[in-house]
């Protein structure tokens, strides 16, 4: 009953974690604009708080750096149940110009942690970020939510 | 007490981890660790040619990415004894001082957001969409533009397209300045900057600080009166205060937007017709040019034989201001709070700093096993 009544609850208040894990921070400032009159991110229930330990979401933007091998997965687990982990741009999916001979990136993200959505670009635009998070985060807190139980 | 920050925190917009020795709410000294958005550019770039490398250039940081690209282009054009054609100068001109403006107005949005100023931090980022969209018009994307390349710029600009800068231009000019006396003349946030995070001239300077850090606290230096388009098409006054303290820097950023804003107006009345890029023939040698970014002086040095990169080397604005900030600004500040917010004043970048920074991140480690050891 109290569980349900959570993922009712959580559906309409999301609160999302931006990790970089050693991108251009492009896409940091892109997460940014959303925030601004212009796209209003709050008005969807989604509240940009920095700090794993509530949040729903966990946006990665970066490809992953040496320092970042281990911490990536600690970060991943100090999140509550149920998470959704979106990966922002070109750099987690592939490493992007930085998976070159000679470069220290680990990518793809998905070799470290489960990732539910991504999206492409380098930088994807505010809309696109916006999108992708509304699309696959309510759905799938109240899934996984459901499975837990 | 040790109070370690990040490298996730809700403050940071990037991953840093800051030591903050602390007794009680007193900070007395910090540190900083770096290296998390550590990614080898560096050594990736060589071997490369420049039409592979210029990308690479570009995201060393995705806020004053236009910047790099330039001062990769012009230390090409350094060596191989050529200069880009005159309308090619004066839209990286443009391209530049809308970049600043953006990069700025983010950072005081930064600033103002650790404050807790939500009003402020809304406007800000009100006042930047504008700009972004002036970018896009121009350059044809937001962050990483892809803008230039050896000998010119990429693509030239419509005229059509140029009035309608102005006219956001122009729009942002009006109404600029209400909120700038909101920062200037609010007690609340008056009362948080001023006199917080002091660092005097002398400090600044053995700490190396550019940018508006460093002109903050009264080292008056601005790499674009020696740039040449600079120097002999443009009018624009160096922007610098003596006070050093939190409020100065933020202020320095404000009063360097309207003279950002005078430059633009200027390119878009005087630009020249003609070419946008030559065909340059890159010359073998070694070449050292720097530029004016946002956030300070960027230099990048290149050994090339005449085809291939053989040696780079970037030295960029933050990696300098992080490291002043951590040993003089937050020497004794007097809340964690204040801590925090007098990190957000020097507009870091971690991306930036984050290649070549062995030396300090050894420095940093030491002193932490020396306070280790007195415990």
């Amino acid at each position: 009953m109290l569980d349900a009544l959570k993922d009712i609850v959580r559906k309409s208040s999301i609160h999302v974690c931006l990790i970089n894990t050693g991108g251009c921070n492009g896409c940091d400032i892109e997460v940014v604009a959303l925030l601004s009159p212009r796209y209003d991110l709050e008005q969807y229930g989604i509240y940009v708080h920095n700090n794993p330990r509530e949040a729903d979401v966990l946006l990665i933007t970066g490809a992953v750096t040496e320092q970042w091998k281990e911490k990536l997965r600690r970060i991943y687990t100090k999140a509550p149940e149920p998470k959704v982990v979106v990966a922002i741009g070109n750099c987690p999916l592939s490493g992007d110009v930085f998976n070159q001979e000679g470069g220290s990136v680990y990518a793809p993200v998905s070799d470290f942690i489960p990732v539910d959505a991504e999206i492409s670009g380098c930088p994807p635009r505010p809309s696109e970020i916006l999108e992708a998070i509304l699309a696959v985060a309510p759905g799938a807190i109240a899934a996984k939510g459901r499975q837990k139980e | 007490m040790i109070l370690p920050l990040g490298p996730i925190h809700p403050a940071f917009k990037e991953p840093l981890r800051l030591k903050l020795k602390t007794q009680g709410e007193k900070v007395l000294s910090a540190e900083i660790d770096y290296g998390y958005v550590h990614r080898g550019i560096e050594r990736v770039m060589k071997g490369k040619t420049w039409q592979k490398s210029i990308y690479l250039s570009e995201r060393v940081c995705g806020i004053c990415s236009y910047i790099h690209t330039q001062t990769f282009a012009e230390t090409f054009e350094l060596i191989s004894g050529e200069t880009a054609p005159l309308r090619a100068q004066y839209l990286r001109v443009l391209t530049n001082e809308l970049d600043r403006i953006q990069s700025h107005l983010l950072a005081n949005s930064t600033y103002f957001k650790a404050l807790e100023h939500e009003t402020l931090f809304m406007y800000m980022l009100y006042l930047r969409e504008p700009i972004m969209d002036a970018i896009e018009l121009l350059t044809g994307n937001r962050v990483n533009m892809g803008w230039n390349v050896v000998g010119g710029v990429r693509m030239d600009a419509h005229e059509s397209h140029l009035q309608q800068i102005k006219e956001i231009i122009l729009k942002l000019e009006s109404e600029y300045p209400k909120y700038v006396e909101m920062f200037e003349q609010g007690p609340l946030v008056g009362l948080r900057s001023h006199d917080v995070g002091k660092m005097t001239k002398e400090e600044a300077i053995k700490g190396r600080a550019v940018g508006p850090i460093g002109r903050g606290s009264g080292i008056k230096h601005d790499l674009r009166e020696d740039h040449p388009t600079y120097r002999d098409y443009l009018d624009f006054k160096v922007i610098w205060r003596k006070e050093g303290d939190n409020f100065a820097r933020t202020m320095n950023r404000f009063d360097e937007i309207p003279e950002s804003i005078n430059l633009i107006k200027q390119v878009i009345d005087n630009i020249p017709q003609g070419e946008v890029r030559k065909k340059v023939n890159i010359g073998a040698g070694y070449g050292e040019w720097r530029n004016e970014a946002p956030r300070g002086e960027v230099t990048y040095m290149i050994e090339t034989n005449g085809n291939l990169i053989n040696n780079i080397s970037i030295r960029t604005p933050s990696i300098m201001n992080i490291d002043s900030c951590a040993k003089y600004m937050l020497k004794d500040a007097a809340t964690v709070a204040d801590a925090v917010a007098t990190y957000a004043s020097v507009d870091p970048c971690v991306a930036c700093a984050e290649r070549v920074v062995i030396l300090d991140e050894n420095e940093g480690k030491k002193e932490f096993q020396g306070i280790f050891n007195i415990k």
